[in-house]
């Protein structure tokens, strides 16, 4: 591997050279496309000798010790292909995957290209209602999977009660490693220890769930994207990251009643389970690994260890989110009260 | 030293230059959203640069005072009767900026596990007291985001 991915037409035309010798490859284009905050994309157009043209999404790891969000390319090539056809939602076709980066510079998957609406232009041309149904129903579908479609060797939690307490834990300990202390998760981690809600049964969990990361078709079922943080968890990870995420418009804000009302009648859920209350105590345990993330690039920093701009950067979403965390540790200390 | 402008004004003055001599000039999205970012983190320095050792000094008072209060209630934490004594040891009259981070740090810390304590006592005005001393914390990191808002996607 190099310092820096080469998501460019002669990579790929030299990975498909080797990748697929007998179907005389040609890379007609490629060209950037946004990857989210965490990684590299590109989309490009292939012409094989038969005639035929097939587009592909690459996505690549950034430079090393670059960037916030870290996941792990080898896991989330494992997980894709374990999930794909055994969803009822759809899920991304990992064709190849340059594992070491010899043709890339870094670990690099490329999947099929999905003609398809992000999400948030399904609210802009239909309305807020309808693309809250599509997301909602999507979410569910994604809950309600069996968990063998994960695969074998992913970690099994224990159970959901231990699984959360695990998360607190997780929670408490997240600045235990670096140089700068952050009172807002203590608090937080010590009102969520004190106040559990009933366990839910452990699900697929998503880890990005998101209307951006929903494509929608013209017709037939939609396709969910960015599973680097995919896992085993508590199903109310996916409502609590996405009840508090700040890009407008947020469907669940929007009608908060109506949004679980929907998933509880899709999933099966009680009430005394999937409620406000529990969405936002799920919202903190649903940031933990991604703010230990963000304390983690600041602290790079602090130790002369700079990974880019956007770990100072994005020091503000660590204000704003433990700022959160103490409005949701407030109300959890007021209801005991 | 030469000391005015102060810091915080010359950090706005870099940002003013970025944003209106060279992000115009700038056609690669990428190297955009680099520089913006900069612009941000700057502007977030320059609250920082002007108040951020009296903020400190301030809150390191209160919060030493605060974790004392939990230590009289939950005489017996482990983590709060270790932490305080290195809150206390840490240098407290220096106002070279890595002493008075140093100190804060570890005020952070016993704050932490006087936070932890109170909400395992169930003693609610222990626990008011806290949750008004990390508002006030909020509040000094509200200002340093100096209007940011969430982008990136």
């Amino acid at each position: 591997m190099t310092d820096e991915a080469a998501l460019d037409a002669a990579a790929l035309q030299r990975f498909l050279d080797h990748a697929e010798p007998d179907r005389g490859p040609a890379v007609t284009s490629l060209r950037p496309i946004s990857g989210g905050y965490s990684r590299l994309s590109a989309l490009a157009t292939v012409r094989w000798a038969d005639g035929s043209e097939e587009s592909f999404v690459l996505r690549a790891d950034p430079p090393p010790d670059t960037g916030v969000f870290e996941s792990d390319r080898d896991e989330e090539f494992q997980l894709l292909r374990s999930l794909h056809g055994k969803l009822t939602v759809r899920t991304p076709n990992v064709r190849w995957y340059d594992s070491t980066g010899e043709y890339f510079g870094a670990k690099t998957l490329v999947v099929d290209f999905f003609k398809a609406r992000p999400l948030p232009e399904v609210v802009a041309a239909e309305g807020i209602p309808r693309a809250t149904e599509i997301f909602v129903d999507t979410i569910s579908r994604i809950h309600t999977s069996p968990l063998d479609a994960m695969p074998a060797e992913l970690a099994r939690p224990p159970d959901p009660q231990g699984y959360v307490d695990d998360l607190v834990d997780l929670l408490r300990r997240l600045d235990r490693d670096v140089s700068d202390s952050n009172p807002f998760v203590h608090y937080a981690a010590a009102q969520l220890r004190a106040h559990r809600p009933p366990p839910m049964p452990l699900t697929i969990v998503h880890g990005d769930c998101q209307p951006a990361n929903v494509l929608v078709p013209d017709s037939g079922e939609v396709l969910m994207i960015d599973w680097e943080f995919g896992r085993i968890g508590d199903p109310r990870e996916d409502l609590g990251y996405y009840s508090h995420l700040p890009v407008p418009p947020n469907l669940y804000e929007a009608d908060p009643a109506g949004f679980l009302a929907r998933y509880r009648e899709r999933t099966g859920a009680t009430e005394e389970q999937v409620n406000a209350d529990t969405v936002s105590y799920f919202y903190v345990l649903g940031m933990a690994r991604l703010l230990g993330q963000m304390f983690a690039g600041a602290d790079a920093l602090a130790q002369g260890r700079p990974r880019g701009v956007m770990a100072t950067y994005m020091m503000n979403g660590t204000a704003a989110t433990t700022r959160g965390f103490l409005d949701i540790a407030r109300r959890l200390a007021a209801s005991a009260a | 030293m030469l000391s005015r402008p102060t810091t915080e004004q010359i950090l706005l003055d870099c940002c003013r230059e970025l944003m209106t001599g060279v992000l115009p000039a700038l056609t690669d999205e990428t190297a955009i959203v680099r520089v913006v970012m900069v612009e941000t983190v700057m502007r977030n320095m320059a609250v920082r640069s002007a108040h951020e050792i009296a903020w400190m000094h301030e809150e390191i008072a209160a919060i030493e005072g605060y974790c004392r209060s939990v230590a009289a209630v939950v005489p017996d934490n482990s983590e709060l009767t270790e932490a305080l004594p290195a809150a206390g040891a840490a240098p407290a009259r220096s106002l070279h900026l890595d002493d008075v981070v140093e100190a804060y740090v570890r005020a952070g810390r016993a704050f932490s596990a006087a936070l932890e304590a109170a909400v395992a006592s169930g003693d609610q005005d222990l626990m008011k007291r806290g949750e008004a001393l990390l508002d006030s914390r909020a509040d000094i990191e509200t200002e340093v985001m100096a209007g940011w808002s969430p982008t990136g996607r």
